[in-house]
């Protein structure tokens, strides 16, 4: 519709007031009264236009309806499990300013001819992802252009370290409060109560009311800048430094930790530093979570997509013992006397040069094979008919249970067969 | 020459009359000449390893093999599967089924081995396999190909693991995940996301709540759904099920304790196809509404209400619209009585099994006419009945030409005239006569005689009854494989002397029985070379000759209990380092051995063992090498 492009071309304070959907009812209310205000003869075209507005909201009213309906067991659901209770009739809805946000966002689609709003976007939810501008998602607030004081802060101002110098001796402060009782110093003049209380507030019971403010971006072609057609304006001038410096200047911060991630902001690395490692659910994709059930949707969405399994774990506390079991050498506590086929002894095979550092590794640790070469006094092997499979460790006929003394650890035993 | 008549035998008429024999008889087949060893070697398919030093050769020898079980092979670990990955004769890419249930030393590297070696693998069985964690689930995942996969008991195993198995193995279309306590509700939930094609899950003991059941009811081909005592699982839950999961066939929410009969109402609304319902000790009693529910099943065949409180006119309206039914299991059901099993049998002719354990109320008369109705029963538990006696057991004597299982435990009334009336049903493969009081050598001399087929015999403490009753069944059940005498206190060596004929004995209990001596277990030792089993739980009088012989003989040995037995520092260090397969011990209570008996003994076997269980102040006394070394090769101790 023609009316609206001039509406909103003749004043950028018009589109200030964030919500858009506002902007939309404001047009409208405009465009009736405007008709409304015309001459006579122009009936006809007041008709005709008339019907396309009551078509509009029509349409409008049938959407707000569907999306309350839509709305209704999701919002049921809710309440029930938060109080659970019969769902009475009458609070047709419990949440009626959800439900008009709802209303004027799906009117706002409408106008745009996008669907955002119904469809389940596929949404990687990364959990470290950048830090959100909270200044973006400033919303709700609708100040009507002119009602407040637009100011904007030069670069070398917002990077300033300081921004409250001491007009005495120079010393610059991060904040006012500082400076004021750094002043004291300076004489007594500095110590009286309307010198140390805040500025603004003496101007508060003045007659005017002030003019609220709010800041600009100096950034050219940032939507925070004055001059964007969509300005939104940033309400303090923390905001701004943290906006400008977020967005605008290089990340010169990494994490210690993972040496990857980077802000421009301390104040945000030291909330990534405070989870960063902890509670790592990696994806095979590369991709961290820090909780288990956002890896485990980040799967179920994408094909062929793993959860990795940390790599220190590869190699768990092992006692020493298993150190030898693990390895991949052929002679090893697993493998005793394990011979395919062949009838060689296990001690044979340990005598062979090749496989020498294996040995070296089972001395200082336990190993059955120690057993294997020895022969214990009066103990003899059983004769075995069927199967020699050589893998008879510390096989033995009591053919004399004298010869037995239980005082023989395995340590002095394996000591003396090597 | 004789063997021309054999050699004239081409070799595809050879595989064809191979592929008619049975199991036993195929031993015997391999000893006839170098041809027919050859049909064998080439023809088998599948294949129980039972040493692990054989396993490169077997696996050289049987190329088409597609079945291999290594479940009972001690000693497997990671570097034997190396070997044979290195050893290229070998040929596995045939394989499809591999069972590696409690190969606790088989790691993550081992079966990725395995994984990339077997190429063509669909059932894969790693239950029991304590050590089976995150870094294992990767590495099996590597097989794509996998369509079941049992998992029971992967202690270790958490939500990560099974992403990657789910992920990997999209095929999947059954899994057990019971006692996977680490899963949770995300796992369930990406397994039932991934794998579309499920048809069988199970979920039982698991503590994952009614989300999980939302995930499986989008399940769309799911058939069989296990879900046993899920503890955090209700009504709410079980109602996602009522229009989710339409191939829904078979359910088992058997002790779970926040479901009740509502939520079946609802499945049962949504699945008028359902064929097995198993709600045994989760519902308290069988409401109107539910029996009008059940009604509308045609298709029925199990019911399992154990521990619900049943009216006979409640089993009555049952049974006459479930006339498909075939198993009911209605054990500790308050209310059955004679009027409502009578009305059942007349409905039901086609029952097979029959659980009426401790329901107290039956006697003779309905046991009479399930017999001479439910021709067809194959399986009868009648545990607890105390006022069955033989006029019940004639009948089924009569009838019963087809049963094949018996439980009669703890049955006072069951005397040796009733032992007699059984002992016609000549198909009877398993009967448990535990508890029996009134029975005696003469009873048990009937059974022996003729239930020739018999595989398994309780007779846990049946204190009348001897070594004459033994020699009987050791004449009569050359087939047994599972013998249970413990307690009774009769028996002597001469008994054990009779026991030696049962060859394939694997099984073998005699806790308590004090007269057995060294002389009698040297007897069953020399005699029953398969025996596997072995509990010796307070037999005292055992001697040292007694468990030498052991050593020497019983080379299968897989498990042991000699519990309170007077073995000695060298008996025990001899049974242990000789019997080359045994894996699992229990060592408690031995007076006579000292802790580096123990030390020693442990030592040797070490390497083998999978469980133990000694007493609490051994930890501290034995070397914390050997417990290391015990804890690295997978074995799990439990400390008395």
């Amino acid at each position: 519709m023609e009316p609206e492009d001039d509406l909103c071309q003749n004043n950028w304070g018009g589109s200030s007031s964030s919500s858009s959907s506002k902007r939309r009812e404001q047009d409208l209310v405009h465009l009736m009264v405007a008709r409304n205000g015309q001459l006579q003869g122009r009936q006809e075209q007041l008709v005709a236009q008339q019907q396309l507005i009551t078509t509009d909201l029509t349409s409008i009213i049938i959407q707000l309806i569907s999306t309350a309906g839509s709305l209704l067991p999701s919002v049921k659901h809710h309440n029930m499990s938060t109080a659970p209770g019969p769902f009475t009739g009458s609070a047709l809805f419990p949440y009626p300013r959800e439900a008009n946000n709802l209303a004027s966002q799906t009117l706002n689609n409408n106008n745009n001819n996008t669907c955002e709003f119904d469809l389940p976007k596929p949404i990687v939810v990364e959990e470290e992802h950048e830090m959100k501008d909270e200044d973006d998602v400033e919303e709700g607030e609708n100040l009507l252009p002119g009602s407040y004081e637009i100011l904007q802060l030069e670069k070398e101002e917002i990077l300033a370290p300081h921004t409250h110098f001491c007009t005495i001796c120079g010393k610059g402060f991060k904040r006012d409060a500082n400076l004021r009782m750094h002043m004291r110093g300076h004489g007594d003049e500095y110590k009286t109560p309307a010198a140390l209380a805040k500025p603004n507030k003496e101007a508060v019971p003045g007659s005017e009311p002030m003019l609220i403010k709010r800041y600009s971006c100096p950034f050219p072609g940032c939507k925070r800048n004055k001059d964007h057609k969509k300005f939104q304006p940033l309400k303090t001038i923390l905001c701004v430094k943290n906006h400008y410096k977020r967005t605008h200047c290089d990340k010169s911060f990494t994490c210690s930790r993972c040496h990857t991630k980077k802000f421009s902001v301390i104040a945000d690395l030291k909330t990534h530093e405070k989870h960063c490692g902890k509670n790592k659910w990696l994806c095979s994709c590369g991709t961290t979570f820090s909780r288990k059930d956002k890896l485990f949707g980040h799967i179920a969405l994408f094909q062929g997509h793993t959860p990795a399994i940390p790599l220190e774990e590869t190699k768990p506390s092992a006692p020493r013992g298993s150190s030898a079991c693990e390895n991949s050498n052929n002679n090893n506590t697993g493998m005793v006397g394990f011979n395919l086929g062949s009838a060689t002894n296990a001690i044979e095979e340990v005598a062979q040069p090749g496989f020498m550092d294996g040995k070296i590794r089972f001395e200082d640790s336990f190993s059955p094979l120690s057993f294997d070469t020895c022969n214990f006094g009066g103990f003899h092997e059983f004769p075995r008919p069927m199967f020699d499979d050589s893998e008879s460790s510390f096989q033995m006929l009591i053919s004399s249970a004298c010869g037995f003394s239980p005082r023989n650890g395995g340590e002095s035993v394996s000591n003396t067969s090597l | 020459m004789s063997h021309s008549i054999l050699s004239a035998l081409s070799e595809d008429l050879l595989v064809r009359v191979y592929g008619f024999l049975d199991p036993p008889c195929r031993k015997t087949w391999r000893l006839v000449s170098r041809e027919f060893h050859r049909v064998d070697s080439l023809s088998r398919t599948s294949i129980r390893i039972l040493r692990v030093e054989f396993l490169p050769a077997l696996l050289f020898k049987h190329p088409n093999l597609s079945s291999l079980d290594l479940s009972v092979c001690p000693k497997l670990d990671d570097d034997v599967v190396l070997r044979i990955a290195l050893d290229g004769a070998v040929s596995t890419s045939r394989l499809k089924s591999l069972n590696l249930s409690r190969a606790t030393a088989v790691r993550a590297r081992g079966l990725e081995t395995l994984a990339r070696l077997c190429r063509a693998l669909e059932r894969v069985d790693v239950s029991h396999c304590w050590a089976f964690g995150d870094r294992e689930a990767a590495a099996l995942s590597v097989a794509a190909g996998i369509r079941e996969l049992k998992m029971d008991k992967c202690l270790s195993l958490s939500d990560v693991g099974l992403a990657r198995i789910v992920v990997g193995c999209s095929k999947l279309n059954k899994i057990s995940l019971k006692w996977c306590m680490e899963i949770s509700d995300l796992g369930i939930d990406l397994l039932c996301k991934k794998c579309k094609d499920l048809k069988s899950l199970d979920v039982s003991y698991l503590k994952i709540t009614n989300d999980s059941v939302r995930s499986i009811a989008l399940l769309p081909k799911l058939e069989v759904l296990e879900m046993v005592s899920c503890p955090l699982i209700d009504d709410a839950g079980l109602q996602y099920l009522e229009n989710g999961s339409p191939s829904l066939k078979e359910i088992d929410v058997t002790r779970c304790d926040r479901v009740s009969s509502s939520s079946l109402i609802s499945i049962v609304k949504g699945h008028p196809d359902l064929q097995h319902l198993k709600a045994s000790h989760c519902i308290s009693e069988i409401s109107l509404s539910f029996l009008h529910n059940i009604k509308a099943l045609k298709h029925l065949k199990t019911l399992w209400i154990d521990g619900a409180r049943v009216s006979d006119s409640s089993l009555l309206t049952l049974s006459a619209s479930c006339r498909a039914l075939t198993e009911l299991g209605v054990s500790r059901c308050v209310g059955v009585t004679d009027i409502g099993m009578m009305g059942l049998a007349r409905n039901c002719s086609n029952l097979k099994a029959l659980n009426l354990a401790c329901c107290g109320f039956v006697t003779d008369a309905a046991i009479s006419a399930v017999a001479q109705s439910c021709l067809n029963l194959e399986s009868l538990q009648l545990e607890s009945c105390h006022l069955i006696t033989e006029k019940g057991l004639q009948s089924l004597g009569c009838y019963s030409k087809r049963l094949q299982e018996l439980d009669l435990t703890d049955c006072d009334g069951v005397n040796d005239r009733g032992l007699e009336y059984i002992s016609k049903c000549s198909n009877l493969l398993r009967l448990k006569l535990g508890l029996c009081a009134n029975i005696s050598d003469k009873g048990i001399f009937h059974i022996g005689s003729k239930c020739s087929k018999l595989l398994e015999l309780d007779l846990y403490r049946c204190a009348g009854f001897g070594d004459d009753g033994l020699a009987a069944i050791s004449r009569g059940c050359k087939s047994l494989n599972r013998l249970i005498l413990s307690y009774c206190g009769e028996l002597t060596d001469t008994g054990a002397e009779k026991i030696r004929q049962l060859e394939h004995l694997t099984h073998l209990e005699l806790r308590g029985i004090k007269n057995i001596t060294g002389t009698g277990l040297a007897a069953i030792a020399r005699g029953c070379k398969k025996l596997a089993y072995l509990d010796l739980k307070q037999c005292e009088n055992i001697d040292d000759s007694g468990f030498w012989a052991l050593a020497y003989f019983s080379r299968n040995l897989r498990q042991i209990n000699l519990c309170n037995c007077s073995v000695s520092d060298t008996a025990l260090c001899m049974l242990m380092s000789n019997l080359s397969r045994v894996q699992d011990v229990d060592l408690v209570h031995l007076n006579r051995v000292t802790v580096e008996g123990f030390e020693f003994a442990l030592r040797a076997c070490c390497n083998r063992l999978k469980k133990l269980k000694l007493l609490a102040p051994l930890r501290f006394l034995l070397s914390s090498e050997l417990l290391e070394v015990l804890h690295a090769r997978g074995c799990r101790i439990r400390w008395d």
